[in-house]
């Protein structure tokens, strides 16, 4: 689309000003199953998101089809919407700020230059691998993930700016079976770095789990300790991070309106938002309203320092947006629980009767973001004395998220970068309920 | 037309060139508006338009996936010629010459989104709005969200399908919330249809608007639900979900054919208690899930899965009916062009039986009546499924007793379907969406309420009655 032309038809339609955010994606998706490739994906595709001010009010389009003569459709919708919406909210296009930081490792050139075939060669030695690795292994399926996103964003305040990134993930999921159960593996590495991929030590991680959960029981109803591992805080996290949002605070929607500065976690407790992450396809150095992103601590040593804000937000709370405005709303970049310096082995040790989950499941509906409250269906290890004793399955852990926080008595050394893409460690919590036999 | 049909021919043929014995063509052409109101005032407006071309090839078993939002005949016939290198056989496969243009008739709408002004798509949120937020003062927030979309498809296929369809949504969902005291709960409601914008003229909108807030209430001051094993009285409509995620899923080509479900291979044997019929029917005439043709380019049909309790037919998508040895069941969909078809549920629901919601409760001593349930999940490699209950009250003694909130199910699908010892004669389908490996699309789930013996009921509080 002819930007400069939709521009001026915008201006002498009477939009005040108008952004457009062009999103240029391409992917690459290989799985092997037995051995042999069952799926191969390829696609290149391109949107515009298309926000234009009139009467004070702002009406967005989303557009794959990118010839000119939409044009004058996409700006009489947007009139059409500006006209009807009577939110309060003020429509804000942004002028830019002084300095975007310069991100230099969210792109690495040499990942989509590599060889597709030695990415299929990878996964089939992976392939090869789980399925020697045990004779209860039953089915094996590997897979590899690959994005590029170049975003361009441009409107008639003069902002010009443009963020390319990449990353990959490569992974595993399995069935192990025996004569009783059967038990399912499932685990991604990320990142942007094809070296990175250290197949053996993610297979034998994929395969040992799954394993150790053969025969897995629910232990009796009651209160136990827990140990949460580092994927199984990350679903809670990625759960739970609508709280931050500054447009779910002033809805009245988060349970951490009006505790700015106040305590709301354990002194071991830091959760930050790192925009600029290493080897992360999700880092930007602007956000989708054209502002530079920042570093923050949304929770330090326990208190709660800032929410997330956008331009609007931030603008009814008389504050600065810290460059969160994301999809036309609030979200973190890549939000991250600091690392503590337990080893996951002495937070087990530290148990006298607890549980050690290892997984998570159903937190789009088990898990409320609004009340905080959350009951999922869970598995791992029950644990007694210090001791793992035997794999728990088909049990329910339930508590309420903020209260959670308070409750952390160690935090783990083990963070690690999710499929959710939030970095979580593994964290003891003191007591939850648990639902079994 | 969305191409031309000249054109679509030379991709099909591009993509056999290197010896695959299937090729398609997907072509879609969507517009959606979302409008979402906070506090009675309207907020967002958004429209989209969407377009996209998605090829598949397939050899055997093997298929690989590419698509674009290009429309340029070079580059298309580009992406065919690349895809195609994954494939490396001299022996080539003819191509059946494309039909005559089918194009579906079923499921007529009469009013479409594109003909209702934004003006009095705003006075339908409003009617919502205000039934929510006066059912009573603890109603702090009230959110209304109203949804439309029209997908246009092609599909063409080196077999000779070659078919299109519209096919329109219509949602409206109320969500509210409820404070008191520093809690605060969340309740929602709402309805949609296969049929347009002449849907919300038999929808009771302010029932669903007071519905929301009533949830939202009666959840605010209901204790937390206890924790342990116990009988289940699981309610009809969105109970259904039950079915979808202990069952359905499991039943899916997409994990039956790697022998990655928990019935694979389970065809003709008892896989449920006498009492249970379940059906997927994509052909009910305008409901949410039902469409005239598979995303493969096939009608969709109507499954009997279980009969009298025992498994009758998975749902089954070309490339996995390959590895089952079976014939394709109209089962393949997919969110939109940027995903590979696969087979997926449409309208699942368990049938009726012969008891009534009274009768269970009076036979049921201590447990939980799941009025009103949320969503779920279920890994189909072992069965273990979860959903969460968003308005539930405690049984004692044959009667409904204090709401609790908080609580999960979790079990598992080859277990649960022995436990269902009885089922009441009120069928009801409610929307949902559902997402899997080939996106998440419209589907319905059903159900008559149904008991359960025995499941594990996780809640805050410690167990006990």
């Amino acid at each position: 689309m002819n930007i400069e032309k939709l521009f001026s038809r915008a201006s002498e339609k009477g939009v005040s000003d108008i952004q457009v955010y062009m999103s240029d994606r391409t992917n690459l998706s290989i799985e092997i199953f037995e051995g042999d490739i069952d799926k191969y994906e390829i696609s290149d595709t391109k949107s515009l998101t298309i926000r234009g001010v009139y009467n004070n009010k702002m009406g967005t389009f989303v557009t794959e089809v990118l010839e000119d003569d939409i044009i004058d459709e996409v700006i009489d919708t947007i009139i059409a919407s500006a006209k009807e919406i009577d939110s309060l909210d003020d429509a804000i296009i942004y002028a830019g700020d002084k300095e975007y930081k310069k991100l230099d490792d969210i792109f690495n050139e040499n990942l989509a230059k590599l060889d597709v075939k030695k990415k299929i060669q990878t996964l089939k030695d992976m392939d090869k691998f789980l399925h020697e690795y045990d004779e209860r292994m039953s089915v094996v399926e590997t897979m590899y993930s690959e994005n590029t996103n170049k975003v361009v964003l441009k409107n008639t305040k003069g902002l010009d700016l443009e963020n390319i990134a990449n990353s990959a993930y490569m992974g595993g999921s399995v069935i192990v079976k025996d004569d009783k159960d059967q038990r399912v593996g499932f685990d991604v590495l990320i990142s942007n770095d094809f070296n990175d991929f250290d197949i053996k030590k993610i297979a034998k991680e994929i395969a040992d789990n799954a394993l150790a959960a053969l025969g897995a029981k629910p232990v009796p109803s009651n209160n136990y300790e827990i140990v949460f591992s580092n994927g199984a805080l990350a679903t809670l996290l990625s759960a739970f991070q609508n709280v931050f949002s500054a447009d779910a605070v002033q809805k009245n929607m988060s349970l951490l309106k009006g505790k700015l500065n106040e305590k709301v976690g354990s002194d071991l407790v830091t959760i930050v938002d790192d925009p600029f992450m290493k080897k992360s396809a999700r880092s930007r150095s602007f956000d989708d309203e054209g502002v530079a992103t920042a570093y923050k601590a949304l929770i330090n040593d326990g208190v709660l320092n800032t929410y997330l804000h956008n331009l609007v937000t931030a603008k009814k709370d008389d504050v600065t947006s810290t460059g969160n405005g994301f999809g036309g709303s609030v979200a973190a970049v890549n939000l991250k629980m600091e690392s503590g310096e337990s080893k996951l082995g002495d937070m087990i040790q530290s148990m006298d009767e607890g549980i050690y989950i290892t997984d998570v499941q159903g937190a789009h509906a088990g898990a409320n973001a609004v009340s905080g409250d959350f009951s999922l269906q869970a598995m791992g290890y029950y644990i007694k004395d210090g001791k793992q004793v035997r794999p728990v399955a088909l049990i329910t852990v339930a508590g309420n998220f903020i209260d959670m926080l308070k409750d952390i008595t160690m935090v783990g050394n083990d963070g690690k970068l999710s499929y959710y893409g939030v970095t979580t460690p593994s964290v003891k919590v003191k007591s939850m309920p648990v639902s079994g036999s | 037309m969305l191409l031309e049909k000249k054109l679509i021919e030379q991709i099909l043929d591009t993509a056999l060139e290197t010896g695959a014995d299937f090729s398609e063509v997907f072509i879609e052409n969507r517009n959606a508006s979302v409008l979402q109101s906070v506090s009675g005032r309207l907020e967002k407006s958004n429209n989209s338009k969407s377009f996209g071309v998605g090829v598949r090839i397939a050899k055997k078993t093997q298929s690989v996936y590419a698509y674009t939002n290009s429309k340029n005949p070079d580059d298309l016939i580009k992406l065919a010629s690349d895809l195609s290198k994954s494939f490396n056989d001299e022996n080539k496969t003819e191509r059946t010459p494309l039909m005559e243009l089918e194009v579906g008739k079923k499921h007529q709408v009469k009013i479409k989104p594109n003909e209702v002004a934004l003006k009095d798509k705003v006075k339908l949120l409003q009617k919502s709005y205000k039934a929510a937020s006066s059912y009573d003062e603890v109603i702090n927030q009230v959110m209304v969200y109203l949804m439309d979309d029209q997908q246009e498809v092609l599909i063409a296929n080196s077999e000779g399908r070659f078919v299109t369809e519209t096919r329109v949504r219509v949602r409206m969902m109320t969500s509210a919330i409820a404070a008191d005291n520093g809690m605060m709960q969340t309740g929602s409601s709402g309805d949609g249809s296969g049929k347009g914008y002449e849907f919300f003229d038999e929808m009771d909108i302010e029932g669903h608007g007071k519905e929301a807030a009533r949830i939202a209430k009666t959840m605010l001051y209901a204790d937390d639900c206890p924790s342990g094993v116990m009988p289940v009285i699981i309610n009809n409509a969105f109970g259904g979900v039950i079915f979808h995620e202990a069952c359905g899923h499991s039943l899916e080509a997409t994990s039956v054919a790697k022998n990655a479900s928990v019935f694979s291979g389970k065809k003709g044997t008892k896989i449920a208690s006498d009492i249970v019929n379940a059906i997927d029917d994509g052909t009910i005439e305008n409901a949410w899930g039902s469409a005239n043709y598979d995303d493969e380019g096939y009608p969709q049909q109507r499954r009997v899965l279980i009969k009298d309790g025992v498994l009758n037919s998975y749902m089954i998508d070309k490339i996995n009916g390959r590895r089952m040895n079976e014939e394709p069941t109209g089962s393949s969909r997919r969110q939109n062009y940027k995903f590979s078809p696969t087979s997926r549920m449409s309208n699942t629901f368990i049938d009726n039986g012969d008891s009534t919601l009274e009768e269970m409760i009076k036979d049921t001593e201590y447990g939980l009546f799941a009025k009103k349930l949320g969503g779920g999940s279920v890994n189909p490699g072992n069965g273990d499924f979860n959903f969460s209950v968003m308005e539930g009250y405690m049984i004692r003694d044959g009667k409904i007793a204090e709401p609790v909130k908080g609580a999960a199910l979790v079990g598992n699908g080859g277990d649960i379907l022995h436990k269902i010892d009885m089922i009441a004669n009120n069928l009801e389908r409610q929307r949902g969406m559902c997402g899997s490996a080939s996106g998440s699309i419209p589907a319905d789930v059903g159900q008559p309420s149904i008991r359960v013996q025995a499941i594990t009921v996780g809640g805050k509080k410690k167990g006990a009655k």
